[in-house]
């Protein structure tokens, strides 16, 4: 299949392999983090990570949108959900996150309104369909996801559509990024640079790591060659003493990004001072808002909003997860009380999550096969 | 996913590739295509939550490195 066997080749793979030993030092150990979560779901499902030198390791990071959605935010859902009348959408992984009061799915339960959308333009087709009630969209994710919550409001805002609310939880990449390089808990190599998010913003947003902090990154698609390719390009930028950002996925990623995309962005969002991360804390001008001219659509100002700051549960750990600090089995909870069918932290819902994708591809222990 | 027609309204009815992984599985879907319009019947794109990101070349494809 054009655009996926190709990067799918076992030989090439196990050509790449040789590659990265090749250009490894011996005794040195590498940490290297891959910052979305479709890219973890990629090492685990193909076995990556079994393809590299044992003294290469890969470290998960906070680019899973439903993961970094704190408790209290979940909370604020479910209220607006609960409002008599409302019809509540979102996307199904969000529907089963625990807030300190039930999921979504409870709620529903319970009697509220809540559907579950592939996409905004759902949520608004069902705003047409349902003129007399107010339908409310929880939007969440990175500058991937943003484009399409904002193309979806100019839609509504063009067809006149008085009933489609906004509850805005949209998130961008480089602000946590940055918190993660200024962490004394973490010594990281180099980095995984995020394909999707990249198809939007290009790559100048990340030349920042190599410039302020002498990290290489490469930007990675998303099939297992493309992820061995670009453990590979970030290894030989630490091997020849360079340190730049490459673009691996250069059939998709252009340098500058989706240009009309960062436009509809703009117009229809503005930058948070503060925004709550899970696992992260708040983080300076990490979150997005509606901007004054889609004012009439945000959810937050329509209604009352708890805005309580929850903490996580004691026994979830998937803070330090998010932050890379430990892996998910080392959770006192991961695939005990906290699996994909009873999950106790957003990493086991989503299925972006590194502890999903642990769980679903075995992954119980620190022993891993190394080819 | 590939695009079957094109409406008035300016949205694109595409239909998923076969292990693209997207859902729902083998349902044509209305998809916005305001980000990479012109778009024609047959074309590829790169769809993520309802908006077409990218137009996919029609010829092979290949990864490189750019500094």
């Amino acid at each position: 299949m054009k655009f996926v066997d190709e990067y799918r080749n076992a030989d090439l793979g196990r050509a790449l392999s040789a590659q990265i030993r090749a250009i490894v030092e011996p005794g040195r150990q590498y940490k290297v983090m891959e910052v979305c979560g479709g890219h973890t779901h990629t090492i685990y499902k193909y076995g990556v990570d079994d393809l590299l030198p044992e003294n290469v390791e890969l470290v998960h990071g906070p680019g899973c949108p439903v993961c970094v959605i704190p408790m209290g935010r979940v909370d604020d859902g479910i209220a607006v959900a609960k409002v008599p009348g409302v019809i509540f959408t979102c996307f199904g992984d969000m529907m089963r996150v625990p807030g300190s009061l039930g999921t979504l799915l409870e709620a529903k339960a319970a009697g509220a309104d809540v559907r579950m959308v592939y996409s905004p333009l759902d949520a608004l087709r069902i705003a047409k369909q349902n003129p007399d009630r107010d339908v409310v969209f929880f939007a969440i994710g990175f500058e991937t996801t943003a484009p399409s919550t904002a193309l979806t409001l100019m839609r509504a805002k063009a067809e006149g559509v008085r009933n489609f609310f906004c509850f805005c939880n949209h998130v961008t990449i480089v602000p946590p990024l940055r918190a993660l390089l200024e962490s004394p808990d973490l010594r990281l190599d180099g980095f995984i640079g995020p394909g999707h998010v990249s198809t939007v913003v290009g790559a100048l947003p990340f030349e920042f790591i190599p410039k302020d902090y002498g990290k290489p990154v490469a930007i990675s698609g998303f099939e297992p060659l493309d992820l061995l390719q670009s453990v590979y390009m970030v290894l030989l930028q630490l091997a020849e003493g360079r340190c730049e950002v490459e673009n691996q996925y250069a059939r998709v990623v252009p340098y500058g990004g989706n240009e009309r995309a960062l436009q509809v962005i703009s117009e229809v969002f503005e930058l948070r001072p503060h925004f709550e991360w899970r696992g992260l804390g708040f983080i300076s001008h990490s979150g997005l808002k509606l901007s004054r001219a889609y004012a009439a659509f945000d959810a937050e100002l329509r209604y009352e909003v708890p805005g309580i700051r929850v903490a996580d549960p004691k026994a979830c750990q998937c803070g330090e997860v998010l932050k890379g600090v430990i892996k998910p089995w080392e959770c006192k909870v991961f695939g005990t009380a906290c699996t994909p069918e009873t999950p106790i932290g957003t990493c086991m819902v989503s299925s972006e999550g590194a502890c999903a994708a642990y769980y679903n591809y075995g992954r119980f222990a620190r022993e891993r096969v190394v080819a | 996913m590939r695009v079957l027609s094109i409406s008035d309204d300016g949205l694109a009815l595409c239909i998923p590739d076969e292990d693209s992984g997207s859902e729902p599985a083998d349902e044509p879907v209305e998809v916005q295509i305001d980000l990479v319009s012109p778009v024609m019947p047959g074309d590829e794109l790169l769809v993520h939550a309802g908006v077409a990101l990218l137009r996919l070349g029609g010829g092979s494809v290949r990864s490189e490195a750019v500094a």
